[in-house]
């Protein structure tokens, strides 16, 4: 079905089954110890709690695909949150429309991230991390460290908290972004570019792709995405503070490493992402409802998706380790053939 | 018995599926300078790298005066006294030359003080020792590629090599620098140093070296006494620094050193440098590039004035750093012009990045295959049609279907020996690869074709249907602009040559030219050679 | 003169600050409070001397904050068991090389990018910091604060120890190979190997040094106060990432003096009086300290463009 995967089948295999035995052993273990897990409206919790993690960590994946990383993603949604709370109650603007600039606004974050690692050709990593700050900066500034947007209107909590078809609202945006990300990177020229930029960013450049455009493209869309975040995280709590999403970043590039993205860029699928993210929810989920975890399972599940995260950087070596190992002894007992004649 | 400072017996060395060494014998005794001497990827560079111990052989037997080493590492080689003097300087660009120096000589004990004066005396001794003006102090980014290959060789003097390895010295160096290059090459020889000398001017060989041994194809195909033929032995009497092989010297002495110069081509080759090319078109039609002295300061191309016409091959011909690839990027937008104009299908265009030059019908299939021409990690059918994402994918969309009726289109065409488009690049062989990029261009339909050193690393068989395939792009009416070392190629397929030296066209000659005038236009001799 | 240009720039641009509060806030010049906030910023020197040597080796390293909590509440439950406090002193400088150990092994050991790796270690610190001390603050028994010294004299002493260490490492990767070696490898891994520098345990070392001065930075940290706060060092990567990014360490690694990283440090520490005195309010701080960050690598982005463009 999907051309894309060839040659790397083997491993994306392997990485995806580990991922589903994961999940299917989280379900498990949380079925039998943890308090009401498997009822639908626990599930609809997951799935509500997720979206946020979900959207951010979709459109982090074409962007470690290239190689690059991006730290500033829970600070855009921080900022855009509030100053969507801002110009709704301050600028009094109508809140759908509120809504429609606040998608502006990150992609104006994305572009800025675009704008210096492609013009000015500074590493992703500093300069993420700089807006990072900046960004979060930003959001504690306008609302001076306190301020808080409370008292939406109802209407445009909808997707948030409301249903549609008999599911979260919200479960429908992530479904959307999922659909939508899958395509850009599997079905379309972008993510075909994504992955040769990758690969071999000079090798892209020699092939007559505009490297610097595709680059941009990504941060910007991971900067509106973020901002699409920023409004269901709004509209889930009814509250914007500057607080929003902080350490976002680290769920989102946990739930696409562990989705066998690889972080050296080139390889990975939106499947895998999603599959991460969520054995990521789950497990935060999950542990709030065993008894006698449930006091410190915020700690718990962070702590927990700090050590997952370096266990799937380190197991993703592991192929390749082993075929050094192997080479290095087939070769040294090539050499040493020689020797004995 | 004494024992060869260096003895190599039958080294083979593979990567993947192409054998890159296929059993090499070589040997160095002291106090000579020993040429290595072959085409692009005859293996010359593994086997330099076997001997630095970069590449761990996979067979054969490593002896250094005349004990077995079993595991040469980049350390041991480094403490047996084998030192190697890159094409591309191993240098730390953020330290300066000093300090450069110091951390190759010094012993790397973790907590020493670290002598600045000493270091920078030492520096300056050793840079004056081979004529160098260059300051102990200067951050080495801020050198030039010569000035950064001099500190190189600084260092190899410093630390005493008994084994010193150049590879191509003089490829990026002014006639001063040579002279003064050649001139430490013999010192070292005279103080009983073994020098493996990499170059492929044949001068250069017959000025310096003592013998010779030409590789091909990874196999070692002989090595010859340079010193018993008394041209060379005057040359080198006679001759301090470069000397004049064509011009420069009487007629009778001339013809002789002529032919020892023809046998080693021929070694090189491998076959009678002749008739294996395809037949040249007939007319050629319209002027699709033209260029009017063009010029990039920042890749150093300067005053390029050529008329590339549809259904012609223009062989780009010049020694290594003679600007050819430059020239190259810049008509590719890799390297945007600052100077001149060009014009395609008789419009005036600027061309800015690759994008643009892919619009506009230029098609550039580099010369580093591995790293510029293939993405090897993805499949072929996806390389075939990464220039051509706009048109071959209407609205974005990847069309599958599509892509492997072209791809196997190609496979076929072009005679692609892959396990099927769904075979990663780097599963192929080198003229496999080749004939992926190439196809990747094609598919672009494109008016002018850029070739960089299309059969570099090519073996025997597929060079010959690449050429095969260049000639009938060309009949179909392609313009073809093609870079390469190799000199026989440029001569056998181009319908005009044009000759490059630092950064400009030095002559344009008709493309069944003589080899010695492609060569003396190259080294830039012909003039002087009037005067003499 | 032009190669401590970046230096020289960073200390010209302190002074003009320094002398504009000399003459617009003067009272930032009274002895006591600068003795006060020249003994707040100690902790982020020493942190900042590590991070710009982890910086010159060409990684980085995001988790010193966490480390630095864990390493104060380490040193702080030393304390607070009636040890002696060079014993917590140890305790906390054994505890961070421990924890530099763990990202450099991972960095160094399996090659893996830092910025993943501290990213990694920087929430699992935390968090399992949170779950052992659920946010609870340890008091510290009479004698451990100030080193048991009165206080103006611990506070020289705290700042007489960092600057002590600054002129050490500054001395060390000056005069001694082994910081030589850090840059060596910064510059470039695969010359380094060819010189007979063992790269990846350079930077495991890098990493461990590292770890020890968190730990050093949380004890004089510890001794400031009459508690330990578990929820310190949130924040203070990005404070020693800035100092060492302002002083001239370059981000694409071997470039960088531990004097200019002095200088970057007071900069920054001088700006928050300064903005006070312009009617900045003091929750800009970390917006400023972002775009200070990017401020700098942009120059340096544009300077090194164009040596490349001349070059």
């Amino acid at each position: 079905m999907n051309t894309d995967k060839h040659g790397f089948k083997a491993l994306l295999l392997r990485h995806e089954t580990i991922l589903v035995l994961l999940l299917i052993s989280e379900v498990i273990y949380f079925n039998a110890f943890g308090r009401r897990f498997g009822t639908a409206d626990n599930v609809t919790n997951i799935v509500r709690h997720s979206v946020e993690i979900g959207l951010l960590a979709l459109v982090m994946t074409p962007i470690i695909l290239t190689g690059g990383i991006d730290l500033s993603v829970g600070s855009i949604l921080g900022l855009c949150a509030v100053l969507f709370g801002k110009l709704w109650r301050d600028a009094g603007l109508d809140p759908w429309l509120a809504g429609v600039c606040t998608l502006g606004i990150g992609g104006l974050c994305g572009g800025f991230n675009a704008l210096l690692i492609t013009r000015l050709g500074l590493p992703p990593l500093i300069v993420t991390l700089g807006t990072f700050s900046l960004f979060r900066g930003l959001a504690e500034a306008i609302t001076q460290g306190v301020d808080a947007f409370t008292n939406f209107p109802e209407s445009c909590l909808v997707h948030g908290t409301g249903q549609l078809a008999g599911q979260p609202t919200q479960a429908w945006i992530l479904l959307a972004a999922a659909k939508g990300v899958w395509l850009l990177v599997q079905r379309t020229t972008f993510g075909r570019s994504f992955r040769a930029i990758g690969f071999a960013p000079e090798g892209a450049r020699y092939a007559g792709l505009p490297v610097q455009r595709r680059l941009a493209m990504a941060y910007v869309l991971a900067g509106v995405v973020a901002a699409v975040a920023a409004l269901t995280y709004t509209a889930r709590f009814g509250t914007a503070k500057a607080d929003a999403g902080t350490g976002y970043e680290l769920f989102a590039i946990t739930a696409v490493v562990l989705g066998g993205t690889s972080i050296f860029g080139g390889i990975g699928s939106v499947q895998g992402t999603l599959l991460g993210v969520a054995s990521v929810a789950v497990l935060s989920n999950g542990l709030t409802r065993v008894p006698g975890l449930m006091n410190i399972a915020s700690e718990l599940s962070g702590m927990l998706t700090g050590a997952l995260l370096l266990l799937a950087l380190a197991s993703g070596l592991l192929p390749k380790m082993l075929a050094d190992w192997r080479a290095r002894r087939h070769s040294s007992s090539q050499s040493a053939q020689p020797k004995l004649t | 018995m004494t024992f060869p400072l260096l003895q190599l017996t039958s080294v083979t060395k593979s990567f993947g599926a192409v054998r890159a060494l296929k059993g090499v014998s070589f040997d160095l005794r002291a106090g000579e300078v020993h040429a290595l001497l072959g085409e692009n990827g005859a293996g010359k560079s593994t086997l330099i790298k076997v001997i630095t111990g970069a590449h761990q052989p996979d067979g054969g037997t490593i002896d250094l005066s005349g004990e077995r080493v079993a595991q040469l590492t980049p350390s041991a080689a480094h403490k047996l006294g084998i030192a190697c003097i890159y094409q591309q300087p191993a240098l730390f660009p953020d330290l300066t030359v000093a300090e450069n120096i110091g951390l190759r000589l010094e012993k790397t004990r973790s907590f020493t003080r670290v002598d600045w004066s000493a270091r920078r005396s030492r520096a300056s001794e050793l840079l004056q020792r081979i004529g160098a003006n260059i300051s102990p102090d200067a951050e080495v980014r801020s050198l030039s590629m010569p000035e950064q290959q001099l500190v190189e060789i600084a260092c190899a003097l410093g630390a005493g090599a008994r084994i010193v390895i150049m590879d191509e010295p003089t490829a990026s160096l002014t006639q001063k620098e040579q002279h003064l290059l050649f001139a430490v090459v013999r010192d070292l020889r005279a103080s009983g140093v073994g020098v493996i000398y990499i170059s492929h001017r044949l001068e250069e060989i017959f000025a310096l070296a003592d013998r010779v041994t030409v590789l091909r194809d990874g196999e070692s195909v002989g090595t010859r006494e340079v010193g018993s033929t008394d041209v060379s032995r005057r040359f080198r009497t006679a001759t301090d620094g470069i000397p004049n092989p064509i011009c420069g010297r009487p007629e009778s002495v001339g013809e002789k050193s002529l032919l020892t110069e023809s046998e080693l081509i021929k070694l090189m080759v491998g076959r009678e440098v002749s008739s294996i090319f395809p037949p040249a078109a007939s007319e050629p039609g319209e002027v699709v590039l033209s260029l009017k002295n063009l010029g990039c300061a920042a890749s150093g191309v300067s005053n390029i004035t050529l008329d590339v016409r549809a259904g012609e091959i223009v062989g780009l011909a010049g020694l290594v750093g003679a600007g050819r690839t430059e020239l190259a990027c810049v008509l590719f937008g890799l390297s945007p012009a600052d100077a001149g104009e060009s014009i395609l299908n008789g419009q005036r265009v600027t061309i800015t990045s690759p994008p643009e030059a892919v619009a506009h019908g230029i098609a550039y299939v580099p010369e580093d295959r591995r790293r510029h021409g293939v993405i090897l990690e993805m499949p072929i059918a996806h390389n075939m049609t990464m220039a051509i994402h706009n048109r071959h994918f209407p609205g974005t969309w990847l069309r599958f279907g599509a892509e492997r009726n072209l791809a196997q289109e190609f496979i076929r065409n072009l005679a692609v020996k892959a396990c099927g488009p769904e075979a990663p690049g780097g599963s192929l062989s080198g003229g496999n690869q080749q004939k992926v990029s190439l196809a990747r261009w094609l598919a672009t339909k494109p008016k002018l074709l850029i070739l960089d050193e299309p059969t570099q690393g090519v073996d025997v068989g597929a060079k010959s249907e690449i050429h095969k395939i260049i000639r009938r792009l060309a009949k179909d009416g392609l313009a073809v602009l093609m870079i390469s070392s190799d000199l026989p190629e440029v001569l056998g397929m181009s319908d005009r040559i044009a000759v490059l030296r630092g950064g400009t066209i030095t002559a344009m000659l008709p493309g069944k030219s003589d080899a010695h005038d492609v060569m003396s236009a190259a080294l830039g001799q012909s003039e002087k050679g009037i005067v003499a | 003169m032009k190669r401590y240009f970046r230096e020289l720039s960073v200390a010209a641009a302190l002074g003009v600050m320094l002398l504009l509060l000399a003459v617009f806030a003067p009272n930032f010049f009274e002895p006591q409070p600068l003795l006060s906030r020249l003994t707040a910023a100690a902790p982020k020197l020493v942190l900042a001397c590590g991070v710009a040597l982890v910086i010159i080796a060409r990684q980085i390293d995001i988790s010193i904050g966490s480390l630095f909590a864990v390493c104060g509440t380490c040193a702080g439950l030393v304390a607070a068991a009636k040890l002696p406090w060079p014993v917590a002193m140890l305790a906390a400088v054994v505890v961070g090389a421990l924890g530099g150990a763990l990202n450099g092994v991972l960095v160094a050991g399996l090659r893996l990018p830092s910025i993943v790796v501290t990213l990694a270690t920087m929430v699992t610190m935390r968090e399992a910091l949170r779950l052992k001390q659920q946010g609870v603050f340890i008091n510290l028994p009479d004698g451990a604060q100030w080193f048991g010294l009165p206080m103006t004299a611990g506070q020289f002493t705290v700042c007489g120890v960092a600057f002590g260490l600054l002129v050490l490492m500054a001395f060390a990767v000056k005069h001694l190979s082994a910081g030589r070696f850090v840059y060596a490898v910064g510059s470039d891994a695969e010359a380094a190997r060819l010189a007979g520098i063992r790269p990846q345990l350079t930077t495991f070392l890098v990493f461990v040094l590292m770890g020890a001065f968190t730990g050093l930075a949380a004890v004089l940290n510890m001794v400031q106060s009459p508690q330990v706060d578990p929820n310190s060092g949130r924040g203070l990567e990005l404070e020693a990432i800035a100092a060492a990014v302002v002083g001239g360490v370059a981000v694409s690694g071997g470039r960088g003096r531990l004097w200019g990283v002095l200088a970057g440090l007071l900069l920054l520490v001088c700006i928050g009086p300064a903005l006070t005195y312009v009617g900045v309010k003091p929750y800009w701080e970390k917006a400023i300290q972002g775009a200070i960050i990017l401020l700098a690598v942009v120059a340096d982005g544009l300077r090194s463009w164009k040596g490349v463009n001349h070059g």
